[in-house]
């Protein structure tokens, strides 16, 4: 049987998919360090350029845009979940949100811009809503292209990424803990604050991660919303690939992508770590 | 506790009108003929019709784009299943370290931004392979790529469940061939797991710009973005059925995910 498929034919079996994944996975993202460490004479390092230079501020918008959401989607959507628990027995609530939620961390892109252009812009509907109950946002200064508008848009996926993580983890909370805690004269906030907070933690600060490296990652929904000009770093990125603009600077748009790259990895190792120990507590 | 119900309604409550009214927003804008500024209790049912949605089904850049897509996703999933089910397999039979190294390789693409992605494979083939560039279909790899977390996740669910040992030992026996065992033993075996796979390569191609964009394919998001200015009513009637669309192959995905689960 084994000898059918011998130690040769086992190995080639894996070429394809690893020669695919080398070709246009791998060797690009190095193609993008190797360009952007290559300094020309006469040129400051592009990955030092990156961040000091004019672009410093591209990279501060992103991440405050992608922090800022994060934090917002994180304690709503915490809140979405503990009230589902709140509410596990109203029937089928929970599949509604918790599917609905699954649909809304998945979109994105142009028709969510779509949506909240309709929603918020100047002329949106709950804009006009808003308005008929004396709440004017456009008159203090809202605008959907903005950076508070942006966030807005965001956390219509930051939420509901935020509930999906977290459900499962608030399903791993164990009924004996609580009773166990309890039987011994532990207060519903002692039990909270020295058994489930604790062990909640490592996937609380997970889902943030990665709820950051989505944000910092998106693209498309900043792009649409202020048609095409963006502070955002991937826009910036993208004059660079289209214009080969600023002579003597080639290079500086592979250290944005670069700088890119390093942060979403540093972000998806934090959040891999922390699901390993979110982890440990489930059989 | 009764406190913390109410709480909890309300928050549930809140959120679910944040979750709802852009898309009723959306829905309005393309639907009825009536600016915003208009719109009273009067005239809420006043003046609805589908037309703008079917204008842009006639528009010729749209039916280019809609094709594009379609094909697109296509390509993208059979390229997914091809590299994927019969590697995979092979690891699941032979060897688990393997096994791991590729679910390692899986998790990949999300480290990779699709901006840093699209640079990067810009700048490697516009010398060497040009027509990866020019061809539309140059974007199936980036596509296969980029789905490649997700698509990887659920045939592996579908092999672990299976007892693919005793499967292929008997097909094997009986004298299939390596080629025969795959296609008539091993993917129908995993069917769930292949609809799933290939419903979320359409989600992905189906909503993809980044990549796209800066290759300047005209996709069915990058004709969105084109049509927003020319024709916005016709534009966001177009994004709501991708918004339907990308929404039912999320649920088909959730619901064969159980089953393959279970």
């Amino acid at each position: 049987m084994a000898s059918s498929l011998g130690q040769r034919t086992r190995h080639l079996a894996f070429l394809p998919y690893a020669v695919f994944l080398f070709i246009f996975l791998i060797w690009p993202g190095l193609y993008v360090f190797r360009q952007a460490l290559n300094q020309s004479a006469g040129e400051r390092n592009p990955m030092i350029e990156a961040v000091t230079g004019q672009y410093r501020s591209s990279f501060i918008f992103s991440l405050q845009l992608s922090f800022i959401s994060s934090a917002i989607g994180l304690v709503i959507g915490s809140a979405v979940a503990i009230a589902i628990m709140q509410l596990a027995d109203v029937r089928g609530l929970r599949n509604i949100l918790v599917g609905y939620s699954s649909v809304a961390a998945n979109m994105g892109g142009i028709p969510l811009a779509f949506a909240f252009l309709a929603a918020f812009g100047m002329q949106g509907l709950a804009t006009r809503l808003l308005k008929e109950i004396n709440i004017d946002i456009i008159g203090w200064g809202f605008k959907i292209s903005d950076f508070w508008g942006i966030v807005l848009v965001y956390l219509y996926f930051q939420i509901p990424l935020m509930t999906l993580v977290l459900v499962p983890a608030l399903d791993g909370l164990r009924r004996t803990w609580a009773e166990a805690a309890q039987s011994l004269g532990a207060t519903v906030s002692q039990y909270w604050r020295f058994i489930a907070l604790p062990i909640l933690t490592p996937a609380i600060l997970g889902g943030f991660l990665l709820l950051v490296a989505n944000a910092f990652a998106a693209y498309a929904t900043a792009y649409a919303l202020s048609s095409g000009g963006s502070k955002l770093v991937p826009v910036q990125i993208r004059f660079f690939l289209q214009g080969e603009t600023i002579t003597g600077k080639s290079n500086l748009g592979y250290a944005l992508a670069a700088w890119m790259v390093i942060i979403t990895a540093m972000l998806v190792a934090g959040f891999q770590v922390m699901t390993r120990r979110a982890e440990r507590w489930r059989q | 506790m009764r406190l913390g119900r109410f709480i909890a309604w309300l928050v549930v409550g809140v959120v679910a009108l944040f979750y709802v009214v852009p898309m009723i927003a959306m829905t309005r804008f393309a639907f009825q003929r009536i600016p915003v500024i208009k719109l009273s209790l009067g005239n809420v049912f006043d003046k609805w019709t589908v037309a703008p949605l079917f204008e842009s089904f006639t528009e010729s850049e749209f039916r280019s784009s809609a094709t594009l897509s379609l094909m697109l996703a296509v390509a993208t999933a059979l390229l997914t299943l091809v590299l994927l089910v019969p590697t995979m397999a092979i690891a699941h039979l032979r060897s688990p370290r393997m096994r791991r190294l590729i679910e390692l390789s899986a998790t990949l693409p999300f480290v990779v931004p699709a901006i840093a992605l699209v640079v990067g494979f810009a700048g490697t083939f516009r010398e060497t392979l040009p027509i990866l560039i020019r061809s539309s279909f140059g974007l199936v790899p980036l596509y296969v790529v980029t789905a490649l977390p997700f698509t990887h996740r659920t045939i592996e669910n579908g092999l672990a469940a299976l007892d693919l040992r005793t499967l292929v030992n008997a097909s094997r026996s009986l004298g299939a061939s390596w080629t025969r065992t795959m296609i008539f033993v091993i993917a129908p075996n995993i069917r769930a797991s292949i609809a799933t796979a290939s419903f979320l390569a359409f989600t992905v191609v189906l909503g993809e710009f980044t990549i796209a964009s800066l290759l300047l394919k005209n996709t069915l998001p990058l004709y969105l973005a084109y049509a927003q200015g020319r024709n916005p009513q016709g534009a966001f009637a177009v994004g709501i059925v991708l918004i339907i669309v990308s929404t039912i192959f999320v649920a088909l995905s959730n619901r064969l995910g159980k089953v393959v689960r279970a």
